[in-house]
């Protein structure tokens, strides 16, 4: 018992002494230690890359399209139960969209004017960005939406 | 012994430049780095090979998939709350971003557009843009 206590004494005056010699500098390493993790942590959730989004440009407001629009007109009906799509009726024919690319690319030029989407409310919004993608991809810049009202 | 000691600690590469490096740097990404504010549910972007780019900023609308609405992490509960937002802030937004669920309904997006339509009241027309998937 006694031992032990006259080891511990020793060692704090052993430490006690060394503390006093030892000059009272500033230890810069985990400073920079900690700097370097938030530099790294913030290169890491910077992100450059712009976000990717398809354009949408609205009419200005308070002018409803009175005159009969001119274009192709695409009609989707809201997906039955358990189904993602809805069916699709482009100038009166029933469309899948594999075949909307050639459709839209084949359709006359004044038709190529105009992309109007009359659909139901409940079709998901993918089968629209999916018709979107295939217009502008044939050339087909504006495209206009028309939607039932909501109950 | 003595004089190589000195000498070796001479040689010791210095920190302070590094330091300072280091810490420009460091602010450098902290002021550009755009912090990434999740909405309050997932969103699922829809896939397309259309992609039009557009600057990350601030006031994203979020809509879900089961119609529920967000700006940024602050949740909208009806559209009137989202049109009050957007009036007070119509000036900070540029260009309108919606970032809606693949399964979400379009009648909610095409609710969204018309509210930023009747609420911006640029004679050229609001830009909106429908966000999509990076994935390619």
């Amino acid at each position: 018992m006694q031992q032990v206590a006259s080891s511990v004494k020793k060692q704090t005056l052993l430490s006690t002494r060394l503390r006093e010699r030892k000059a009272p500098t500033l230890s810069m390493a985990p400073m920079i230690d900690c700097v370097f993790l938030l530099l790294i942590f913030f290169m890491v959730s910077t992100t450059f890359s712009p976000m990717p989004g398809i354009r949408v440009q609205l009419p200005p407001p308070g002018k409803p399209n009175t005159e009969k629009p001119k274009g192709l007109i695409v009609r989707i009906a809201n997906p039955s139960d358990g189904q993602r799509e809805g069916v699709m009726v482009l100038n009166d024919e029933v469309v899948e969209i594999e075949q909307m690319f050639s459709r839209f690319i084949n359709a006359n030029e004044e038709q190529k004017n105009m992309l109007i989407i009359q659909s139901e409310r409940r079709v998901l919004h993918e089968q629209i960005v999916q018709i979107m993608d295939r217009a502008k991809q044939a050339g087909i810049d504006k495209i206009g939406f028309a939607v039932v009202a909501r109950e | 012994m003595i004089k190589r000691k000195q000498k070796d600690r001479d040689e010791d590469i210095p920190m302070a430049p590094m330091i300072d490096c280091v810490f420009l740097l460091l602010i450098f990404f902290m002021v550009s780095a755009i912090m990434r504010i999740p909405p309050p549910f997932s969103v699922n972007l829809p896939d397309s090979a259309t992609k039009h780019e557009f600057p990350r900023k601030k006031y994203n609308v979020f809509i879900s998939q089961d119609g529920r609405l967000s700006v940024d992490d602050q949740e909208m509960l009806t559209l009137e709350d989202l049109d009050l937002f957007l009036a007070a802030n119509e000036n900070k937004i540029s260009t309108l971003i919606i970032k809606a669920d693949r399964r979400a309904e379009h009648g909610v997006v095409i609710d969204v557009m018309e509210r930023a339509k009747q609420r911006f009241s640029k004679p050229e027309g609001q830009e909106i843009a429908l966000a999509v998937s990076e994935e390619t």
